[in-house]
């Protein structure tokens, strides 16, 4: 099935008002096999909001976003996006993953345009605007696979906006890059949802990208939200600010409560070293499985200040634990 | 180190490698020379070229090379195309997979040469019998291969590719047989060595035209030095189908960078 963008986007609109799809999700329930992931969530989001969700590796965070965008079927519950059924609208909605998933096969300009039909020049000339909106025009008829992480990200970034989402979901789309890039990422995302206005779901670890980002924080506990707080914070947000620091702190003790009461993928230790640097800094921890180095950003340790000594939890996702022999 | 010594230095690491061959060539032609080793055993190696001059000159030698290579391409592209379709239609359908794989695994395991007494009695000794053989030694390579790498297609950009609204046939154009190409190539080629392998006893049994009929006939009159001279022939077409083979690697995996360098 091709879709015909320019008509369909010509439709739409006369029909919709805002750019942003707004969404309602009603008792919805998923279930692998006997295991069950999300137990009757609720969940409304306005048009045109950003909203950020966190929650411990493996409490459903992907799961709903792959509902949202159809992958998947749920188990029960609905979904409804402007008030029609999930699948009316599908078309609106596109999903960044966090690996950019482009074809390795395929330049960068034709990742862009993958699923577009109609004249081949003006399809290029798109394919290169909103190149230019993540700054990688220059870069078009390249590999992806002689991009850097953060430049693939950009790509999917563009292949994801040439079809002028209404909602836009992003399921870490920045976890696998370094602090610097994703900073600039952050701020490129937040420039280009301004300028859309689409509604974006976005899914992190990291809390401080979600307070910087977010109209909207979410936490989802056991399949459930559990904290939902709303970021009234001026933009563009600055890192430093007080009440940056306040509101970044209070979701991240209610994320180590629950962390505490779980124990996968964390290690308890004491901090026996902090090597400050300017932008990265590391904090050595002990631990009862031996010395753990954890790289952290120098500007989050000013937030947060670490004593020698304190005792942390450090916690890692679990599709990130690479397991070699010792032989 | 000056640069003169540093020319040198390269000069010499070029020769190197061939610095055994060239003596071997220099004392296997002497000893020819010197009568120390029977023409009978081995002819010396100016006499090989002489006898690729004479055929080539009176026009038998393209005959024999154009009717073994079109026997080995007729065979290939019988045996490939079919290994290529079903490939494609058990990795691409469950349902067929089911349905053939069992039993295209089942005949895999009969070694193509072993069926020689059977093809012979089936299709006698003419061209058939020798096109089937090849086509059924490379069927299977191809076959496994294609099988392999569409069911090996990362499912994540299949995924990726249908949320974008591809499925049908621009799904397979951008996504599956791209992703499963450098396997069914790595396929082609392995094939391809075998086609030779099987060529070369096919036509050694029975033929009526091609390098294996001139080697058998060189034989019978004791024509060492075209006998040597049609062993080379099968080696330079089957380093002429490896280069064939891994130019079209390089043509159509150049975005993977262990093939092309790249755009
Ligand atoms: N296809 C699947 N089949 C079976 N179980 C699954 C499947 N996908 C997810 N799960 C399970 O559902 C739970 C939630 O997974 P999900 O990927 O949504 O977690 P997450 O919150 O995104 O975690 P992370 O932060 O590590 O990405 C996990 O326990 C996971 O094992
Ligand atoms: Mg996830």
């Amino acid at each position: 099935m091709n879709i015909d963008t320019s008509e369909l986007n010509r439709v739409k609109a006369a029909v919709a008002e805002t750019p942003g799809l707004r969404i309602g999700i009603g008792r919805l329930i998923k279930r692998f096999g006997e295991r069950q992931v999300l137990h009757g969530l609720d969940l409304d989001i306005d048009a045109g909001q950003l909203v950020a969700i966190v929650g411990r590796s493996g409490c459903g965070k992907s799961t709903l976003l792959r509902l949202l965008a159809g992958l998947d079927e749920a188990s029960g519950g609905d979904i409804l996006l402007d008030g029609h059924a999930e699948r009316d609208l599908i078309g609106d909605v596109r999903m960044m993953f966090q690996d950019a998933r482009l074809l390795p096969w395929r330049t960068v300009i034709q990742n862009v345009a993958l699923g577009l039909t109609g004249p081949k020049t003006e399809i290029r000339e798109r394919a290169l605007a909103v190149l230019a909106q993540v700054g990688l025009a220059d870069r078009a008829d390249e590999w992806p696979n002689r991009l850097s992480g953060g430049q693939r990200q950009r790509v999917a970034l563009a292949r994801a906006l040439i079809h002028r989402p209404r909602l836009l979901l992003l399921d870490e789309p920045l976890g696998a890059l370094d602090a610097l890039t994703r900073i600039e990422m952050q701020r490129l995302i937040e420039q280009i949802w301004r300028q859309h206005q689409f509604t974006a779901v976005l899914v992190t670890h990291d809390v401080s990208e979600a307070v910087a980002l977010a109209d909207r924080i979410l936490l989802i506990e056991d399949g459930r939200i559990t904290l939902d707080e709303t970021v009234q914070l001026a933009r563009p947000r600055e890192h430093g600010e007080a009440q940056f620091a306040r509101l970044e702190s209070r979701v991240l003790k209610r994320l180590m409560t629950i962390e505490a009461i779980n124990s996968r993928n964390q290690i308890l230790g004491k901090v026996t070293g902090i090597l400050v640097d300017s932008v990265l800094s590391e904090v050595q921890i002990l631990t009862e499985a031996g010395l753990v180095a954890a790289t952290v950003l120098t500007r989050s340790l000013a937030e947060q200040p670490l004593e020698l000594g304190a005792e942390v939890l450090a916690t890692f996702k679990s599709n990130e634990v690479v397991l070699a022999t010792t032989a | 180190m000056s640069t003169r010594n540093g020319f040198l230095q390269r000069a010499w690491n070029g020769l190197l490698p061939w610095l055994v061959p060239i003596g071997i060539l220099l004392v296997w032609e002497a000893s020819a020379r010197f009568g120390w080793l029977s023409v009978r055993i081995l002819p010396e190696p100016v006499a090989v070229v002489k006898a690729g001059v004479t055929l080539a000159a009176s026009g038998e030698l393209w005959q024999h090379v154009k009717v073994s290579a079109l026997r080995a391409t007729t065979g290939f592209a019988i045996g490939g195309g079919l290994g290529l379709l079903l490939g494609l239609l058990t990795g691409s359908f469950r349902k067929l997979e089911i349905a053939l794989d069992t039993t295209l695994q089942m005949i895999r395991n009969i070694p193509p040469l072993a069926l020689i007494p059977l093809v012979i009695l089936w299709f006698g000794i003419d061209e058939t019998a020798k096109l089937f053989l090849i086509a059924f030694g490379v069927f299977f390579a191809v076959y496994v291969n294609t099988f392999h790498g569409i069911r090996s297609v990362d499912p994540a950009l299949i995924e990726m590719g249908k949320s974008y609204g591809l499925s049908g046939w621009p799904l397979y154009r951008e996504v599956i047989l791209p992703g499963a190409l450098s396997s069914i190539l790595v396929g082609v080629r392995y094939a391809l060595g075998f086609m030779w392998v099987i060529l070369i006893v096919a036509e050694t049994i029975s033929a009526q035209a091609g390098i294996g009929y001139m080697t058998m006939n060189a034989r019978e009159f004791l024509q060492t030095d075209v006998v040597l001279l049609g062993i080379l022939l099968y080696a330079v077409l089957g380093k002429l189908a490896d280069v064939a083979a891994r130019l079209l690697e390089r043509r159509w995996l150049k975005w993977n960078t262990a093939y092309g360098n790249g755009i």
